[in-house]
Parts: structure tokens; sequence; C-alpha cells
């Protein structure tokens, strides 16, 4: 796994959007092995080519940074980076 | 049109590889010689890549088990286990599971797979339970928490601090906690550690659900499973098992202490919506858990085979997945690499399993070399000699390749 949770803890929970988003980017640049750029919109298993069970494991990453459970079932439900990143606020509001 | 364009990658894949007279997906085992050899494409190969860990497959008194139980309750059971289709027989063999195990409720399944997605599905209850399951369980684990629609939080792999700081996370408005875990993982042959994970979910008040697949028959003094080997049999909730790997037939069962476990026969769907095992399958996997239930010495064999073949291809430098186990596999970073190692092992008459992302771990691609108490010296040495020019004919398949 090149992504990993380490470092990216001090942002605290209250963080925007855009720092969550450019968080997931961090972490999804590494599997980045097509070169796309990554925007809101970038499908993460169709455009990035990263299989489905990398994207599951990026999602540990995320939970491990934000001390929050990602179900399987709302990963399963996003596509984009945009969609991820909402799924962390909501979950993050959730669980807070 | 539209129906057919999501296989379009995958079927790129596989229709090359099957034109290059390579796919290891659609081997086809002409004819069975022994537990250990197989006719493929005409030639005689040692077989290296199936589950029989105990070298069952061709007992003498399962075949003969299997035969009388045809002849005296027919060829199939043409029903369902919650209709027509249990019998005495499949009660007894309930019966005698729950005894080797030395738990006292036991429910046989008509495959392991279906027996943890009945489990699973029929223990938790959507919108009232959680899952939580080790981030490298088998898909038939994903799949049950599926059916049962409950939500689900992944782990990291045989990592119970991980488990730990989910299981503080679950909202207390949730009722039921289960954690899913396997004995050994069937891809890399790596063992979890049960007893760190029978302390942190009860800790937490949930449930600790083990997959034994794999590890039935091979481990722990009676060959009851990893959580026999480390000490906590009475302790863990749930114990899934099949008959399709040292049982050498076809079925899978839960066993539990739990009482309420005898529930799962009217709540579990794919106990009650499908035939029941054949009285071939029942009977002949009951004659194998005789057999290995009063003869450590098969189990002992296997140990002898898992370590030499252990050490043998640790020698010619390959990077092995896991400490010795009745797995060994060998990790490629890249598929193709995989796919010539596979290629070359069976063109020097080896068959293995092969498997690439996303059915595997840490997106590594590797070969899967399952050892049998059957495979004979000769075999052994056969494998050994593959193994050594596959490594020559294929670089990157040393280590870290």
């Amino acid at each position: 796994m090149a992504a990993t949770g380490e470092g990216l803890r001090e942002g605290g929970i209250q963080e925007d959007d855009d720092l969550v988003f450019r968080k997931i980017c961090s972490m999804l640049e590494p599997l980045n092995q097509v070169n796309v750029k990554l925007t809101r919109d970038t499908d993460i298993v169709a455009d990035l080519e990263i299989d489905s069970v990398s994207v599951l494991d990026i999602v540990m990453d995320v939970e491990d940074a934000y001390d929050i459970s990602i179900p399987v079932n709302v990963i399963s439900e996003t596509r984009t980076i945009g969609e991820l990143v909402d799924a962390i606020h909501k979950t993050k509001k959730e669980q807070a | 049109m539209g129906l057919f364009e999501k296989f379009e990658k995958t079927a790129a894949l596989y229709n090359g590889l099957s034109d290059a007279g390579r796919n290891p997906f659609t081997v086809i085992m002409e004819e069975m010689l022994s537990p250990t050899r197989a006719s493929i494409k005409g030639r005689e190969t040692v077989l290296a890549g199936t589950h029989n860990y105990l070298g069952m497959t061709f007992d003498s008194s399962a075949i003969e088990a299997g035969q009388a139980a045809i002849a005296a309750h027919g060829t199939g059971t043409t029903g369902s286990r919650f209709a027509n289709g249990t019998y005495g027989i499949h009660r007894a063999l309930e019966d005698d599971l729950a005894a080797f195990l030395g738990l006292d409720h036991c429910i046989v399944f008509s495959t392991g797979y279906q027996a943890n997605l009945g489990a699973i599905a029929g223990l938790l209850k959507a919108g009232e339970d959680i899952a939580l399951i080790d981030a490298d369980c088998h898909a038939c684990i994903y799949d049950g928490c599926q059916l049962a629609g409950v939500e689900t939080v992944r782990f990291r792999h045989n990592d119970p601090e991980s488990l730990d700081k989910r299981l503080a996370r679950v909202s207390p408005d949730v009722k039921g906690k289960l954690v899913c875990i396997e004995g050994m993982y069937s891809m890399f042959g790596d063992i979890a550690p049960v007893k760190e994970f029978v302390e942190v979910a009860h800790k937490h008040g949930a449930y600790l659900f083990v997959d034994e697949a794999h590890s039935f028959g091979v481990y722990g003094e009676n060959g009851r499973g990893v959580s026999e080997a480390d000490g906590v049999m009475d302790e863990i909730d749930f114990y899934s098992g099949t008959f399709s790997k040292s049982l050498a037939s076809v079925g899978g069962f839960v066993a539990s202490n739990h009482r309420e476990v005898d529930y799962l026969r009217f709540s579990a769907s794919p106990y009650k919506f499908t035939a029941s095992p054949t009285p071939a399958n029942i009977s002949s996997a009951h004659a194998a858990l005789k057999r290995i239930s009063a003869d450590p010495s098969i189990r002992e064999r296997l140990w002898e085979n898992v370590n030499r073949l252990h050490a043998a291809l640790r020698q010619l430098g390959f990077h092995l997945a896991a400490e010795p186990a009745p797995v060994v596999s060998v990790l490629f970073k890249h598929a193709d690499d995989a796919f010539s190692g596979w290629h070359a092992l069976l063109e020097n008459g080896v068959y293995v399993n092969m498997a690439i992302p996303p059915a595997t771990p840490n997106s590594m691609s590797l070969l899967r070399l399952s050892v049998s108490a059957a495979h004979t010296p000769d075999d052994i040495d056969r494998i050994v000699a593959g193994y050594t020019a596959m490594a020559n004919a294929v670089p990157a398949a040393r280590a870290a390749g």
C-alpha cells in the first residue's frame, strides 16, 4: 500500500471540503499510474484504473486519518473523488 | 449491446490468454490419475494447486462410504434441508462434526460458500446490526454481509488494534456486532491471531465468527483449526468450515456453543432454498472425518511436506507470502510475470493456482502452491524441479519479483 494515513492526522475534523479533497488526492496520486488530472469528477476505478479492493484499502487510510468508519456499503455507492469527499464529510458529521 | 459492455475489458484479457493457449482459468483436468496427479492436455501433471490438504480424494473408506450411500439413499435428496432434504445421515454428520470440534451445535449446508453466506446473512439484520470484517476475508463473507444488507466495516488484515479502533467507534444504538476473520487465509497462507481477536471482540461485546475452511483438519493438536492451535476453541462464538478441502467432498458447516445458532435453520436462505448435500457427499465427508480423527499421522505427513516445499522454494529465492503453511504462495508485482510463471510450471508438468488483483491482497499477483499429505517424495521432487525451471524462465519470479 503506497498511501498511508500517517502525517495526515494533524488537520482534524474542521477541515473544509477543499482540504479533504486534497488529502484524498495525495493518497490517490501514488496509484495514479495513468497520470490523469485528479478532479472531483475523476472516476476512481474507471479513470485511474485502480481495482475496487485498492479503493477499499485507501478508505482504511482515510478512516484512520479522520478517526471515522466508512461502511463498505457507502463506498460501493461512490464512484468519483467528489462523491468520496462528500461521504467523508457526511460520516464525520454523523460520527462526531 | 449495453448488457455486455461491462465485460469488454476483462473479456479481452481472458480471450487473449485463451488464444495464447495459456489461460489458468480454463484448465481441464481430463482424467484424475491419483490424489496428486491428473492428465492435462494429454500429459501427466503433478497437482500442486488443489485444496486436497489431507489427500483424502481417493481414500478407500471415503469411496466405499460414498458408493454405499448412493446405493442405500439414492443419488440426490431432491429437496432443501428445510423441507424434505434432511436425512438421518445429515444429522449424524452434524453430531460427529460438533463432537470433533468440541462444540455443542453444528449445521450442515450445501457448500462452504453457502455456510458463510447463510450464517452471516442469517445472523445479521439490516438497520440493527453491524459486521466488522478482516480486509482479506473471502468473497463469501463479503457476499454474506451484502445479502444481509447490513452496515459493513473493514479492518486492517490480521490487526486486532485496527478492529479495536473500529469497534470503539460503533454507535451504542447498534444491537449486534459480528466480527469475521479466517483461520488461515487462502491467498497468502498466513494465520490469524485468533486469541487476540477474541479478546478485542469480547471486550466490546461483539461476537467472533472464524472461517476455518482452509485450516480445518490441518492446524491444532486435534486438527480443529487455528482456533484450537491458539487455545481458544471454547471462546470463539461461531466456527465455519467446508467439506471441499480436507474432507475432499462438497458441503459446509457452521458450529457454535450458542444454542441459538440453530435458528439459522429457519433464518438462513442459503440453508432453506437450495438442495441439501447428496448422500454420497455427506457419507464420504463423514468417512473422511472419521479417518482424520483416528489417524493424526495424515496431518503429520502434510506438515513434513509443507516444511520441505517451503524450504525448497525459499532456497530458490522466491518472494514467499508467509511462513510455512499448507498454502505456499510466490508473489509477483506484475500479473504478466505471474502468467509467465504459471505457464512455465505447467510446461514443466506442475499445476498450481494463479490469482491476480482484485482477488488478492495488496494488489499482488501470486502463484499458489497447495501442499497435500498425499504428495509423494517423487511428486515433491517434480514440483521443486518445476519451480527451478520456472525461476530460470521467469527472472522476475525471484525475490521481490
